[in-house]
């Protein structure tokens, strides 16, 4: 059967969660601040939760990994590798101070993060 | 891609989306179970304090919204709290949508062959077209209800999320369908789900109801063709139909019971009291109309906090007409279409209230 569907889904859209979004405090910094601590937690997480699942599936087929984990080389290609995922994290981590990077007011700047209040 | 489900529920496509979004379920608990409680209780105290002093009067019975707004907004937290709020339902919406569209084609194709297998209880008007009122992004969903093709599978997901876990295999749903009223007769042939999202409700109520004919109705096509396909998988013979709820096209008094849920707070007052008379119109005498709903505060019965975390959804989780509706007299509306109204059986969730609506026989 054909798995194209008929109806076109596009990869991104919402106006509610995009752009600059909104801030609760008047100095935004607090806001980035507050937004970070919960990706970087989402983040932390995340990947102790993958941890755990590798090290069960590994003990389910015998394999004990501890050891080997300590006395790993990473080779360049894996270097390279993981410092391009770091940067994402790094990114997604402090995004918000790249969203928000200016405070409320005074007028100047084009675009500016609307208040909580802001119907 | 597809990784299954976890029982009635979608899993998101990667270990990583579910890890994370189960670390934003357990993230929402703490700000909506634990936060927000002391939030209320510091904002009532300081209010009693300032009603017995004389720096704020209730007017009409209702303290004034802006004097709640002012003197909650004293707690430092309350900002802390409403950053939070915000913020993992954007993290939510994200990546439940990031997730989701992995399997863009694999979740299309499923919808598209359940369309096929089982046409005859798929009702989509290809010349229908939403009107604008219902195009907002309610809770901030992507796309809101009508413009996303995923829009079902993301609202699922998303409402789990919404529901803290409490709702993973439609619990919630199971206990609105059981508590629906059926008339006084006792006889159902046929029942109508009105803004029936992705008919958790309805295909229960094909489970309480079996020799039924059970209609599930909503304005989104998204939601509508997830509604089917969920329900052919389950192996329910449930009709779906994309409708405007104020103009269903069902015969007069074709039906014996109609249930709702949290609709009509997401319409315009206008569009409620439409959506009331056209329920009216297609139950039969002596039908039933189950509906629970946002509280209503047109008799200052809702308490300061409550009202402060319905305008704080209002304008930060995209409700636009919430507000309109719970100053409206509810009740009231529905009885001058010629219900006789009562209340309605509690529910586990007593945020919300409960009335059950019959046309006179």
């Amino acid at each position: 059967m054909d798995e194209k569907p008929a109806i076109e889904v596009p990869e991104t859209l919402g106006e509610e969660i995009g752009g600059q979004g909104k801030a609760y405090f008047d100095d935004v910094v607090i806001d980035n601040i507050l937004d970070a601590l919960l990706e970087l937690s989402a983040a932390v997480w995340t990947y102790h939760d993958r941890v755990t699942v590798l090290e069960t599936v590994l003990a389910e087929k015998g394999i004990e990994v501890s050891d080997a984990i300590e006395a790993h080389v990473p080779e360049p290609d894996e270097i390279a590798r993981r410092e391009k995922e770091r940067m994402a994290l790094v990114n997604r981590v402090f995004g918000a101070f790249l969203r928000r990077p200016t405070p409320r007011g005074p007028a100047g700047l084009a675009a500016q993060p609307q208040t909580g209040d802001d119907t | 891609m597809n990784r299954g489900s976890i029982g009635v529920t979608p899993r998101p496509t990667t270990l990583a989306d579910e890890s994370y979004l189960e670390f934003i379920t357990s993230f929402r608990r703490l700000a909506i179970q634990q936060m927000f409680p002391k939030v209320a209780e510091h904002g009532e105290t300081r209010l009693a304090q300032a009603m017995e002093n004389g720096a704020v009067k209730a007017e009409g019975g209702n303290v004034p919204l802006t004097e709640i707004q002012r003197i909650f907004a004293e707690n430092p937290v309350t900002p802390t709290f409403q950053r939070f709020v915000r913020t993992q339902q954007e993290m939510m919406w994200r990546r439940t949508r990031e997730s989701f569209f992995r399997d863009a084609g694999g979740l299309m194709a499923w919808m598209d062959r359940a369309a096929a297998e089982h046409p005859e209880r798929l009702h989509i008007d290809p010349e229908f077209v939403p009107p604008e009122y219902t195009r907002r992004e309610i809770h901030c969903q992507p796309g809101g209800y009508t413009d996303d093709p995923l829009g079902g599978v993301v609202y699922h997901y998303g409402t789990k999320v919404f529901y803290e876990g409490f709702n993973d295999q439609d619990e919630l749903h199971r206990e609105l369908a059981e508590r629906a009223t059926p008339p006084a007769d006792g006889k159902v042939a046929r029942a109508l789900d009105i803004g029936c999202s992705i008919g958790q409700a309805t295909t229960l109520l094909k489970d309480l109801y079996p020799d039924a004919e059970i209609w599930g109705l909503d304005v989104g096509e998204p939601l509508v063709r997830y509604a089917h396909a969920r329900a052919v998988d389950h192996g329910k013979e449930v009709h779906f139909k994309q409708a405007l709820a104020e103009d269903n096209g069902f015969a007069d008094a074709s039906f014996d019971m109609v249930l709702s849920y949290i609709l009509f707070h997401e319409v315009p007052v206008q569009k409620m009291r439409e959506i009331i008379a056209e329920t009216y119109r297609v139950l039969r005498p002596g039908g039933t109309f189950t509906i629970y709903e946002f509280p209503s505060n047109d008799k200052g019965q809702v308490s300061a906090s409550t009202r402060f975390l319905v305008d704080y959804d209002s304008r930060n989780n995209c409700e636009p007409y919430s507000p309109d509706f719970v100053a409206a007299d509810f009740r009231g509306i529905i009885e001058e279409a010629g219900f006789e109204v009562a209340d309605g059986p509690a529910l586990s969730n007593t945020f919300l209230q409960s009335l059950v609506a019959t046309k006179p026989a």
